[in-house]
């Protein structure tokens, strides 16, 4: 008897905790909604912001984090996906892949900012690029190294070994296994994988803050040495300066647009992973 | 050395792949990642050397903070723990807890849900839990405590529980529902409720994946700069045990600092050191993580 | 197939390269502004102004005196913007950049407090109370007169500009330390905040970021009392004065000369005076 009012009180315990969780993180989301909507005016996203950003709208900011996250996937993805295939297809020794797997872990848990510090002096002081777009790009394609990895591994070593069966009986040779019959039905993984990446970048604001950011005078960038205001940075400033009632909505305002790109690539990234697994279970 | 050297490269290639060209290319990728990976370390490393040589085992133990006159790195070294410690205690509990009923007692659709709300939120910007810490938690945390300013360690710690209960939920979720049914419905068979099975079967069986999800959050309270930069109060000084008063972390004092001193001199050098420092600490916890996880399923 | 995809991207990308590269041969025109928070508005200002009237994009970014200096000095901006003067310190360590000064407007520090402190009595500060403030010899806003509160002591990033003159001010040392420090603040916007936010906060600002919630005290030394006031400034008797100056590595020369020259100007000064600061050319005595 005793047991059971003990199991009974534990169970209340913990789903209790589990409703105030789900509440308390559905009421961030509702916060940002409620504080960020009222600043959405019909132009928010399709004008310049004025008077020290504290009118107007967000639109070069937003095409500033657009220009980061598609350059820093563009110059990602062929590295992450070339050490990948590496890893898995070519690579025999069984320690140096430990090693690897425990390269990108590290990668993947070391703090953003540390990527900022360390490539500003390599990409920005040593090769030249200064506070730039390209700085800032390179920097946050190694950043997302080990998210991209991560998922096209998961593809990868997802794939049934019938495949590749297929392909050996077929007289192919390695690489033509690869572009034939990995990379087609690892697609899937593959573009999760980007996807997720882009959500990444689109949050990072302590690798770019000082080494690829402006609050203004740049609209879009004319050259590689062009740093580019970004909505990241753009909040970190209106925000420091809380009792400026016009500055603070702006902030939120382009939070809420911030966290609405950030989600919808997530869920783009979920949509083709229950593809992927879909097409798996075939 | 000649004869290692052939067998470690035999190594790299298995059978004949040696002689495609894309395997050169794929390996040139991997060479790249690693350069970057390890190239990330060893700069960090050379960087910090003159400061190490400057000031010794002074750089850790020392108090105070004059930039060119001394650096001492103790009170940045003692807020990062202090207010991970305490994100860690407060998030602990709730998420695994939350993470033990979402996998053994909801139905599949509302283990879906949640499941979704807690991945979308560990994706939300650190720049936007700023912006939350400062317009709500800070202001918060004054009040209810009667304090005099609202900046504080446990502001930070508060905001930091928030941003890592989603991941450290989710992980430890995927680790208790990874556990096979068989076992549940082994021990269920042999008497146990279904509290006990989760507790002495379940539990027991996922711990490894429950660590990493643990360590990760961790690691990732530990790192974060831009919203504790905003809550913390940026003062270096060591708090001593009390909470309640503003601090630094590593993170936020690079974040506050790097632009004085970018690329040169002895005062970029602290930080690169303090830079090392934090990978280090943050390498260790990745690294025993995984171990860990290895070393149990064995 | 697959293989011509592969080629067909990588020759994409080269023309992207090679398109990015020759833009970039024709945009000599980018002056570079970082630092003072204190100098940024009027710059801003002024170069939106002046953009409007020129192709040339000036890029203005925060981030304080000391990285406007260092930044100038290093090269990597074409111009500095420093609400302080450059330390000995900074000399000694710049001393081949060749730093100009071009003095673009005058500014007074003042000593601020909460405004509920203001409202419950406490209007004068001597310069001797500030320090021991400091210093944390007190700690209450009741040694100096005010409510039972402990005071929330808020200071500056030590490389800031308006720092560097308060603490010239109150302890004859620009980089005096300060145990009774409380809270840490960077940019003049998060210390106005600050200060705000708190209702028994002292602080150091700026005469422009005076406003209902954040109030100046008068100060007292051994030469009077000062209140803060423009007219004060103007006469020349308030003590916590400094120029707002933009700083060159070596003699500026083309764009960069004629954007120094157009803040110097007429329109640039009057934004100068719309921010709430002292033109050059105003007859004062200095400090």
């Amino acid at each position: 008897m005793k047991a059971k009012a003990v199991e009974k009180l534990v169970l209340g315990m913990i789903s209790t905790i589990t409703v105030l969780v789900v509440a308390l993180l559905i009421t961030i989301l509702a916060v940002l909604f409620v504080k960020g909507y009222p600043a959405l005016h019909s132009g928010f996203l399709f004008e310049e912001s004025r008077d020290f950003g504290r009118a107007g709208g967000v639109l070069y900011q937003s095409a500033g984090t657009l220009i980061l996250m598609i350059t820093a996937v563009l110059l990602s993805l062929p590295v992450a996906l070339g050490s990948v295939l590496y890893q898995t297809e070519y690579l025999s020794s069984g320690k140096l892949k430990t090693f690897l797997m425990q390269l990108t872990y590290i990668l993947n848990a070391t703090p953003t900012i540390l990527f900022g510090l360390v490539g500003y002096l390599f990409f920005g002081v040593y090769l030249d690029a200064g506070v730039s777009w390209v700085t800032g790009s390179l920097i946050l394609a190694v950043m997302i190294l080990p998210t991209l990895q991560v998922s096209i591994r998961e593809a990868v070593e997802g794939l049934p070994e019938k495949y590749r069966e297929a392909g050996m009986v077929l007289g192919l040779t390695r690489s033509a296994q690869i572009y034939r019959i990995i990379l087609p039905q690892c697609f899937y993984g593959i573009v999760t994988g980007i996807f997720l990446g882009l959500a990444r970048v689109a949050g990072e604001t302590a690798a770019i803050m000082f080494t690829a950011t402006t609050f203004s005078g740049i609209q879009l960038p004319q050259s590689y040495s062009d740093p580019v205001p970004t909505l990241q940075t753009h909040i970190l400033i209106l925000a420091q300066e809380a009792v400026n009632p016009e500055s603070l909505a702006q902030a939120w305002g382009a939070g809420l647009v911030l966290i609405g790109l950030v989600f919808m690539l997530t869920l783009v990234a979920w949509a083709f992973r229950t593809r992927m697994v879909m097409e798996s279970e075939l | 050395m000649k004869l290692s050297y052939k067998k470690n490269f035999s190594n790299c290639f298995s059978g004949q792949a040696h002689l495609e060209p894309l395997a050169w290319i794929f390996a040139l990728m991997n060479l790249i990642f690693v350069t970057g990976a390890m190239g990330l370390g060893v700069f960090l490393l050379v960087q910090s050397l003159p400061i190490m040589k400057a000031e010794g085992l002074d750089f850790w133990l020392g108090e105070n903070w004059w930039v060119g006159e001394t650096y001492g790195a103790l009170s940045m070294i003692v807020g990062s723990l202090m207010v991970t410690a305490l994100a860690v205690t407060l998030a602990l509990p709730i998420a695994l807890s939350a993470a033990l009923y979402t996998s053994e007692y909801l139905s599949p659709s509302l283990r879906r849900g949640v499941k979704g709300v807690m991945e979308l939120l560990a994706g939300v910007p650190g720049i936007i839990y700023g912006l939350l810490g400062i317009s709500f938690l800070a202001v918060t945390v004054k009040e209810s405590f009667n304090l005099l300013y609202g900046n504080t360690l446990f502001t930070a710690g508060c905001l930091l529980a928030i941003m890592i209960l989603p991941t450290v939920l989710t992980l430890a979720e995927d680790a208790l529902h990874a556990v096979p049914i068989e076992y549940r419905e082994v021990a269920e068979g042999l008497g146990l409720s279904k509290l006990q099975t989760a507790l002495r079967v379940v539990v027991p069986q996922a711990s490894s994946g429950i660590v990493g999800a643990i360590l990760l959050g961790i690691g990732k309270a530990m790192g974060e700069t831009i919203a504790v930069l905003m809550v913390v109060g940026s003062l270096d000084r060591i708090p001593g045990w009390n909470l309640f008063v503003s601090g630094q972390t590593i993170p936020s004092k690079l974040g506050r600092e790097a632009a004085e001193a970018l690329g040169s001199g002895l005062h970029w050098s602290a930080l690169m050191g303090l830079g090392l420092t934090l990978f280090f600490m943050v390498s260790i916890l990745t690294y025993s993580g995984t171990r860990f996880t290895e070393w149990s399923r064995r | 197939m697959a293989r011509f995809k592969w080629v067909g991207l990588a020759l994409l990308l080269l023309m992207g390269w090679s398109f990015v590269g020759d833009s970039a041969a024709e945009t000599g025109l980018r002056i570079q502004i970082v630092g003072s928070t204190t100098v940024l508005p009027v710059v801003s200002h002024a170069a939106q102004q002046f953009m409007a009237s020129s192709n040339t994009r000036i890029l203005v970014n925060a981030g304080g005196s000391g990285v406007g200096i260092f930044s100038a000095a290093q090269g990597r901006a074409d111009i500095g913007m420093a609400s302080r003067e450059i330390s000995s310190n900074e000399k000694k360590r710049f001393k081949n950049s060749d730093l100009k000064t071009h003095s673009v407007g005058l500014d007074a520090v003042a000593c601020m407090v909460s405004s509920e402190i203001y409202q419950s009595g406490v209007r004068l500060l001597t310069r001797a109370q500030i320090a021991k403030i400091y210093m944390g010899k007190i700690t209450n806003w009741k040694e100096v007169g005010g409510p039972d509160k402990k005071i929330v002591v808020i200071d500056k990033e030590h490389h800031r500009g308006t720092r560097h003159v308060f603490m010239r001010y109150v302890f004859g040392n620009a980089t005096q330390r300060t145990p009774g420090t409380i809270l840490v603040t960077g940019s003049n916007n998060e210390e106005q905040t600050k200060i705000a936010q708190s209702d028994s906060a002292i602080g150091m600002l700026s005469f422009a970021w005076i406003n209902e919630d954040v109030r100046a005290v008068i100060i007292q030394d051994q030469n009077g009392k000062f209140a803060p006031t423009l007219k004060a400034v103007q006469s020349g008797r308030y003590p916590i004065m400094r120029e707002l100056s933009l700083i060159t590595r070596g003699e500026p020369k083309g764009k960069i000369k004629a954007f120094i020259d157009f803040v110097k100007g007429p329109e640039g000064q009057k934004s100068v005076v719309e921010n709430g600061y002292i033109p050059v050319g105003v007859e004062t005595s200095k400090p």
